[in-house]
Formats: C-alpha cells, structure tokens, sequence
C-alpha cells in the first residue's frame, strides 16, 4: 500500500459532517496525540498535500468542491476517509440532501470526469478514537496490516 | 518575563504525549467497538436487522436456493450497540476492538438455511428461528407450526367453512 517515500502532508477536508470526526482528527494534531513527530502535517492547501482528510457524508451542495479539491491534490494521491459517514454514509445513507458516502462520490467521479479511484484507506467510527485514526495512517503508509476481513459462514 | 513563567509551567508539566502506537492503549469500560457476530448463536430472527439505524446489518431472502443472508457492511456501522441489546440469543457481542482501518469493503456474512413448508414445498422461514420460538410455545400453539403462512390462512379458514356448516 506504501506510495509515498517521505512524510506525508495532510488536507483536512469536512464535506458536511457534524464537527465531532474533524475534533478528533485535531486531538490527533494536538501535543497529546502529537502525529508531527511522525511527520504528518496539517496544510492550507490540496496542492501542498498528500492526502486528502475527508469527514461527513458529502452532502449534494458541497459535492462540486469536494471534487475540485480531490482533482487538486498532486498525483500520487491518497483519500483517508475518517468517520462512518463518509466511509458508508451513516445514518445519512438515504437522506434527499447527501449523496451517501465516499462510494457514491467515486461513481460521480467516474463517470463524470474519467478519474479513477484513488487509493483509499477507509476509518470507521462515529466517531473513530484519535488512536483508530493514527492506526488508519499507519495501515495507509504499509507500516501495519489489516485486522478486520470479510467473512461469510454458513450454517444450516 | 510571563514566556519565563510558562517555560516553568511546561517543566512542571512534564510530556504529555502518548506513546500510542508503540505500546498499547486502554480502552475505557463501555467503549463500543466492533461488533462480533456467533454464527454458532445466531438465529435468523432479524431483530438487529429491524433496529439498525444505518443499515449496516441488512437481511437478503434468497427463496430460489433456500438461505437466509444477513450481512453485516463495517463501512455503514455507527457503532451504537443497539443491535446487541435486542439480540434474543445474545449471538452480538460488542468488542473493545477499534482498529478497524481497511481498504476495499468488509462485509461479514451469516447464511442460514430455509426450511420447506410440509404442504407447498416453499421455503418459509428458518429453522432455527421456529425452533426458538416453539421452545417458548404451549402444545396448543404448536399446531400447524410446520407449514407456511399461506397454507395455515388456507387450512384456517377451510376449518371454519365446514365448522360454519355453510357448505355441508
């Protein structure tokens, strides 16, 4: 999964949520989690960044700013979508306001502007703890593996 | 001279960062996490189903080969633990575990067989669900358990025409 060689910047992107996702990813920033001493760093800018922050669900009215700050990060790009609205769509999934999700926002992207999916580490959680959110990064950078897989059991 | 004071605040402070990723953390009692389904416990009943806010568990009837699907999408789930709570077998446990980063989807499956109704031959419900439920049953109750709805409105009310005597 590793594409990047050095330190990773970060833009932090809110399409729509309810704040709690973009409070715990800046506990992440803060001294007490302190993500810096792995040199992940908060920009100003998608053109600065590596990876894309995405928290909220992508509600229909920010969708065109979502896109055009996605098309603006420098390939090789990585989203990180942070939150259970965003990975699945929450309790939002069927709302007439928001699209559902980061799977919806792939297929927009697809077949409306020919991009397509960039390399994703998806976080659960509502909201995901600050260490869920370090360990996420870390599977993103190859240092960790997956623990959760699908899995089907039958039964009479 | 207040830059001086804070360098003595910060000294008497100490480091407040946690070594999180290099040793391990403790979850604080109550955490919901991951949610474990028992294959072993489950019954098909589908109450966790009918609760879930997100539809993150989502039962899919296949009546053409006979299974009863309920998928469980980790992408959906918002933790709340409701599922857990109206489970009547108590087959949902809730975990401490929350790394629970991933890539593509993770989507953990339970199928359970359908049994036939004694007179159609349609699949109807599963077996294990009628079993739970005929175990809470007087024998009274119990008749005509074994066939499907359809087939138990049809006998029912057969019964009450002859009972009624209008076609005699």
């Amino acid at each position: 999964m590793n594409i990047y060689k050095k330190s990773i910047w970060v833009f932090h992107l809110n399409t729509g949520g309810c704040n709690s996702c973009d409070i715990e990813i800046l506990d992440v920033l803060t001294p007490y989690h302190d993500v810096e001493r792995f040199g992940i760093k908060l920009v100003a800018s998608p053109r600065h960044a590596d990876a894309l922050l995405l928290t909220g669900p992508v509600t229909k009215e920010i969708l065109p700013k979502v896109i055009d700050a996605l098309l603006a990060v420098p390939e090789p790009k990585l989203v990180i979508a942070i939150g259970s609205c965003t990975t699945g769509g929450g309790i939002w999934y069927d709302t007439y306001s928001t699209i559902g999700g980061l799977n919806e926002l792939y297929k927009v992207l697809k077949e409306e502007y020919g991009v397509p999916e960039p390399s994703t580490v998806k976080i659960p959680g509502c909201p995901p703890k600050p260490e869920s959110i370090i360990y996420g990064i870390a599977l993103a950078l190859g240092v960790v593996q997956q623990k959760v897989t699908t899995t089907t059991a039958r039964v009479e | 001279m207040s830059r001086l004071s804070w360098i003595k605040t910060a000294l008497e402070v100490g480091v407040v960062t946690k070594k999180y990723p290099f040793e391990r953390v403790e979850v604080p009692d109550g955490f919901r996490g991951l949610p474990i389904f028992d294959s072993g416990k489950c019954i098909g009943c589908t109450a966790c189903a009918n609760v879930c806010t997100p539809d993150a568990i989502k039962v899919v009837n296949d009546f053409t080969n006979g299974f009863r699907r309920i998928e469980y999408r980790l992408g959906k789930c918002i933790f709340c633990g409701r599922c857990a709570d109206v489970c009547p077998v108590s087959a949902i446990t809730i975990t401490k575990e929350f790394e629970l980063a991933y890539t593509g989807d993770v989507i953990n499956a339970i199928e359970i067989k359908f049994i036939k109704c004694v007179q159609c031959g349609q699949y109807y419900t599963v077996s294990r669900h009628l079993k739970h439920v005929s175990s809470k049953l007087n024998d009274e109750a119990l008749e005509g358990v074994d066939i499907c709805p359809d087939c138990r409105r049809r006998s029912n009310i057969n019964s009450l025409i002859h009972a009624s005597g209008v076609f005699r």
